[in-house]
């Protein structure tokens, strides 16, 4: 097939030069005092993503570029968390590795167990039972309940059941007229989903909640028959926005907070002025790694590690990382398009969307475009289960890519 | 020495990431033009006369010819159709001289040249309707 000219070789090999230059800087940066470990992880990092990449063209006859453009963004995040401290550099590399494991084994599980549209209620059950794990065992950080840790690691439940919100959306929209017969099958559905957007609420965890609420009104938006679904969803959304401004006090703090941030320059609007401040100090080009300030900012290596990035390595590798995200969901729609199985198309839009809507409202966050809710950037800020999470949800999407063919093989076989 | 080097970096840093967004784009224009159809240059081509959305496999609306195209159930085919009725290896198309000639490669139900099952080399005229199994292609070279 004309696909075999078009391997893209070119590309792996600039985000091997781009890690390679990264830890040559770090050599000089580093002088003598570079320890064994940190150089041994940094070759290390090279060398499993380059593989990876190699491995992954081997095995998957699907789309080759989505791996690569998020093994493009997670260097440019790692580069930037090691050099604002560089123990958390290590645990990400480490996050990273296990990411990539979770990516294949992902992919291999969907490629070889079928029949996942029909377990709803499990999906269903398994988001109650997260939800109740927070509420149980959550400790607070940063104002929202949203952690969890057992034995000394800490996660957050929500960013499964992000994941587990998209396939309870597929299970269903692949599967209208099993719900139709029911009374009220639609609704059903809704009051879940409202249900889930209610707890975060609860746990403060609004950039979640919007999260959720975006996966939800695009894809009922795009398969729901009943469009009247559509209206009263968007005007609860508005009763519900004004209801939570007027009931809660943090939610109307950042929004004071995005008006005029220079008011409350002590407090509630510190962190974004802060951002704005190095975004305007990196100027188009960067101060240069290791020149910056990153450190005045708070929370940088999460939620706002995308203007420690524009400080230091300017606003051009910014526009850069939007452009990436942009390709990543353009390709994320086209596997959409191309898929033949009504559930695994709307997988595919699904994590498509939550990739674009994640990475959306936390850029557009720091940048002060909308209000800023604390959300981690997908693949690129620090964070053991947003990494996970984000890596699994890339092996849905690299499966998603390459269904048709199983499918085929599965005919054969038949006949 | 190690600012120089940071400075000098951060551009570097800079070309790489946009160079890195530039091939992937070129990659998926590539694709989708291999997708959408041929490019305009390409005089010889295969083009399907089945309504796409009717076959249930997946199949391109055209396919370009270049020198020798083997077309087949196989992946090592140049073109792979799923189609039950198409042998592993069906038929090829072999050019000579700036001719083309359609050759049947012992398929179980035989490739049809204009309606006529065909039995040795044919050669192939523009307009000419080849059909294998459920499928049909209409042979354009200009």
């Amino acid at each position: 097939m004309s696909k075999k000219g078009i391997r893209p070789k070119s590309p792996r090999n600039l985000l091997f030069v781009f890690e390679i230059l990264a830890l040559l800087l770090l050599f000089v940066y580093e002088g003598d005092k570079i320890d064994r470990l940190t150089l041994g992880t940094g070759i290390g990092l090279v060398i499993i993503i380059y593989l990876s990449n190699y491995i992954l063209t081997k095995i998957s006859y699907g789309d080759n570029y989505i791996f690569l453009i998020v093994t493009m963004l997670i260097s440019i995040g790692i580069v930037m968390i090691y050099r604002i401290d560089s123990s958390l550099g290590i645990k990400q590399l480490i996050w990273l590795s296990i990411g990539i494991f979770l990516f294949f084994l992902t992919y291999f599980i969907l490629k070889y167990i079928r029949g996942w549209k029909n377990f709803i209620y499990l999906y269903i059950i398994a988001s109650y039972i997260l939800f109740f794990i927070t509420f149980v065992f959550g400790s607070r950080k940063g104002g929202a309940i949203n952690w969890v840790s057992f034995g000394g690691i800490a996660f957050q439940p929500a960013e499964i059941t992000k994941l587990l919100v998209i396939f309870i959306l597929a299970s269903y929209y692949s599967d209208t007229s099993r719900w139709k017969e029911l009374k009220y099958g639609p609704y059903y559905l809704m009051g879940i989903i409202y249900s889930f957007i209610l707890l975060l609420f609860l746990q403060r965890d609004l950039g979640t909640a919007l999260v959720f609420y975006g996966i939800f009104i695009m894809i009922q938006f795009i398969y729901e028959e009943d469009r009247k679904l559509v209206l009263y969803n968007i005007g609860l959304f508005a009763i519900g926005g004004i209801l939570g401004y007027t009931l809660f006090d943090h939610v109307k703090i950042r929004f004071q907070a995005w008006l005029n941030p220079w008011k409350y320059i002590e407090r509630q609007g510190y962190q974004i002025t802060q951002s704005l401040f190095a975004i305007a100090e990196g100027g188009f080009f960067g101060r240069g790694l290791g020149l910056g300030y990153p450190d005045f900012i708070p929370v940088v290596y999460t939620d706002f590690i995308f203007s420690a990035i524009c400080e230091e390595m300017g606003v051009f590798t910014g526009i850069g990382i939007i452009m990436l995200f942009m390709i990543l969901v353009y390709r994320g729609f086209k596997i959409a398009i191309s898929q033949e199985s009504l559930f695994y198309k709307i997988l595919a839009l699904g994590i498509s969307i939550l990739f674009g809507i994640q990475s959306f409202i936390i850029l557009g966050g720091v940048l002060k475009m909308i209000p800023l809710t604390g959300l981690t950037l997908p693949f690129v800020s620090y964070g053991g289960s947003s990494i996970l999470s984000s890596f699994i949800a890339l092996g849905v999407l690299q499966i998603c890519s390459e269904e048709i063919k199983i499918k085929e093989e599965f005919d054969e076989q038949r006949d | 020495m190690y600012n120089i080097l940071a400075i000098l970096f951060k551009y570097i840093f800079i070309i790489i990431i946009y160079l890195f967004i530039f091939s992937i784009i070129r990659l998926i224009y590539l694709d989708i033009r291999s997708m959408e159809g041929i490019s305009s240059d390409n005089r010889v081509y295969l083009k399907l006369i089945n309504r796409k959305e009717s076959l249930p496999y997946k199949i391109k609306e055209y396919y370009s010819i270049d020198k020798n195209i083997t077309l087949g159930r196989n992946n090592q085919n140049n073109i792979v159709v799923k189609d039950p009725f198409i042998s592993k290896k069906h038929f090829q198309i072999i050019e000579d001289e700036g001719e083309y000639y359609l050759e049947d490669l012992n398929s179980a139900n035989g490739t049809h040249l204009n309606g006529d099952k065909i039995f040795d080399a044919m050669q192939l005229e523009d307009g000419d309707i080849i059909r294998a199994g459920q499928i049909e292609f209409l042979f354009v070279n200009r």
